[in-house]
């Protein structure tokens, strides 16, 4: 398993800086968290991740490989899948042809091939739709697969977000705010898949979530943000105690 | 195992592979098998005039054309007003060897298929060409940036020497088993040239569809940079749905060429462009039956008006002017009309019957 090393990573838009000098170690096989106030640098921080920015300066490195300057299509092939925040399902695709999509890099078929869809081309999309069904069986989808994304319920589509990130078959997975706007008892679903995930998936998580609550519970470790810069790290109970977080969270006393 | 595979109603499926079924009961099956006898047979029990067989030829061509059209601009979500220049590249890619080998080389009048191929190849060529902008540029600008391909290509063959400046080039009479086809069996050789075309360009684009070189297409419409995030490039996949486009386009614009046995400028202008894309529309964008309606809608319904205008005239000669103008004025309002009643097209009234007759009996 590879570790994610964020060195010195600094992102600037003009005289903006949204991101100054962060530095971060992801262990594999944990539940990471990045929590901080509205405009921190959580969603930057990711976006720096899969390849949707490139930092101005510093280093992302996950195992051997340099991701600062790849694109994102390239850094999936990595093993690193991301959950938007907004979701960014294709609106007008059932379900399963979305978690399909994301087999994109497995089905291993030529162009002439798909064209005649006899032998590999249909072989590969039933055997990949096996692995699609694994997941939709994971992320209790069952009752959507055919259901086109656009019309189901936020809720659901947030899980269908998740497991569109799991269908690449990623080591490290993104969670971009995967509990916004849920009511309690989708929370608890989606607490309950997320630390699914690490424990019978083997996935390492990086997880944003505004709900203290959640977060405190389920992760392994937290790092703190705060107007792009890293004020804290460690396990929960570490940074629930840190001076630096309460004031960046309170305000000072 | 399903016991019944002829209804829809306790069909099930076992595995995936059932599920991939182009036609999920064999009801499905032996209609559109009776349907593609139908349409290969009826020539040789009715005899029809010639100039009614060359419009049901321009259908046929026009289908196989917005199948490219489609998969650009229903699929893939890029607004194409250049459709025309491409359909254009293919014939003026059998016109030019024509006119560097003569009209009647052994190429062009017996390596016809080849001929062919090699046209929609050529328009695969030239649609990545005017792609590329696509990696940068979105929606109406890259409209913009085909009906500037539009504008260079009408340009290009009206000026230059090669092209024989937008004049007719001709092009030889083809051969077949049975010998040299004959004015008298032309259009019907044509037609069935042409369809044996469609049908396989139908059956490429429904395959397609179901693999993952048709869903990428949907992917970057709907959203390019999830579609970046699911590990494709959107800006390869989207110059790969140009250069898909330019390739069903450059096939019709052979078998055009073959069918007029000439290419002339005036068949590939900008409101020929305008015509592909209101079929698309009619049709319905983003379905593959569309791309049959919507020609065959459009060519109806210019015919049906034709005739009504010549009628009207003869009727009262005093009104010969306006009845000339129902041709464009009808043509602009069924768009108009479709784009505000029934923006999924005609393919959608398909779908609704489909449904109703689906529920028979009782499926669940």
């Amino acid at each position: 398993m590879s570790k994610l090393h964020i060195s010195d990573v600094t992102l600037s838009f003009g005289g903006l800086k949204a991101l100054s000098g962060v530095k971060m170690i992801v262990e594999p096989g944990l539940i990471t968290s990045i929590i901080g106030p509205n405009g921190a640098g959580k969603t930057s921080i990711l976006n720096c991740i899969s390849g949707f920015y490139h930092p101005t300066s510093g280093e992302i490195r996950f195992g051997d490989h340099n991701l600062s300057k790849a694109s994102p299509h390239q850094i999936s092939k990595l093993g690193i899948a991301r959950a938007f925040q907004n979701i960014e399902l294709f609106s007008g695709m059932t379900v399963l042809d979305n978690l399909l999509l994301a087999r994109h890099q497995n089905l291993k078929y030529n162009f002439f091939q798909a064209l005649i869809y006899r032998g590999k081309a249909s072989r590969m999309e039933a055997e990949n739709r096996a692995y699609v069904e694994d997941v939709i069986d994971f992320m209790e989808l069952e009752p959507y697969r055919k259901s086109m994304v656009g019309n189901l319920a936020y809720g659901i589509q947030k899980r269908v977000e998740v497991a569109r990130a799991l269908t690449l078959g990623p080591k490290l997975i993104l969670l971009d705010e995967p509990m916004a706007g849920m009511n309690v008892e989708e929370k608890e679903d989606m607490v309950r898949f997320i630390m699914d995930i690490q424990r019978e998936r083997y996935i390492t998580v990086i997880l944003v979530e505004h709900d203290l609550g959640v977060v405190m519970d389920i992760s392994d470790r937290i790092f703190v943000l705060d107007f792009g810069q890293l004020i804290g790290s460690g396990t929960p109970d570490e940074v629930s105690r840190d001076p630096k977080v309460i004031e960046a969270y309170i305000g000072e006393e | 195992m399903a016991t019944n595979r002829w209804v829809a109603t306790g069909n099930y499926f076992t595995s995936y592979k059932d599920e991939q079924r182009i036609f999920l009961t064999h009801f499905d099956r032996l209609i559109f098998c009776c349907m593609l006898v139908l349409v290969f047979a009826w020539p040789l029990f009715i005899s029809v005039s010639d100039r009614t067989l060359l419009v049901i030829d321009n259908i046929l061509i026009a289908i196989v054309a917005i199948l490219g059209l489609n998969l650009l601009t229903g699929f893939a979500g890029l607004i194409s007003i250049g459709h025309a220049a491409f359909v254009g590249v293919g014939a003026y890619t059998l016109a030019s060897f024509s006119h560097l080998l003569g009209d009647r080389h052994i190429l062009i009048t017996h390596a016809w298929p080849l001929m062919i191929l090699i046209s929609g190849g050529v328009g695969a060529g030239f649609g990545a060409l005017v792609g590329l902008p696509a990696f940068r540029l979105k929606h109406l600008y890259l409209a913009i940036a085909t009906l500037s391909f539009q504008m260079i290509f009408e340009w290009v063959i009206n000026f230059m020497k090669f092209f024989n400046q937008g004049q007719t080039i001709f092009v030889g009479r083809v051969f077949w088993f049975t010998g040299k086809i004959a004015r008298k069996q032309h259009y019907q050789f044509w037609y069935y040239v042409i369809l044996v075309v469609v049908v396989i360009a139908g059956f490429a684009v429904r395959n397609l569809l179901r693999t993952r070189y048709g869903r990428c297409l949907v992917a970057v419409r709907d959203n390019d940079r999830a579609a970046d995030a699911m590990g494709m490039s959107p800006g390869l996949t989207k110059v790969y749905a140009f250069a898909l486009a330019g390739f069903f386009a450059g096939v019709a614009g052979a078998l055009h060429a073959y069918l007029y046995r000439g290419v002339g400028f005036e068949s590939f202008t900008l409101h020929h462009s305008i015509t592909y894309l209101a079929m698309a529309i009619v049709g319905g964008l983003g379905t593959l039956v569309g791309s049959f309606f919507g020609p065959i809608a459009i060519y109806m319904l210019d015919l049906l008006v034709e005739n009504l205008a010549e009628y009207v005239g003869h009727l009262l000669p005093a009104v010969m002017n306006l009845s000339t103008a129902l041709r464009p004025l009808t043509f602009g309002l069924v768009i108009v009309l479709f784009l505000m009643f029934e923006p999924r097209g005609i393919a959608n009234w398909w779908r609704i019957a489909r449904t109703y007759f689906k529920l028979w009996p009782f499926r669940y």
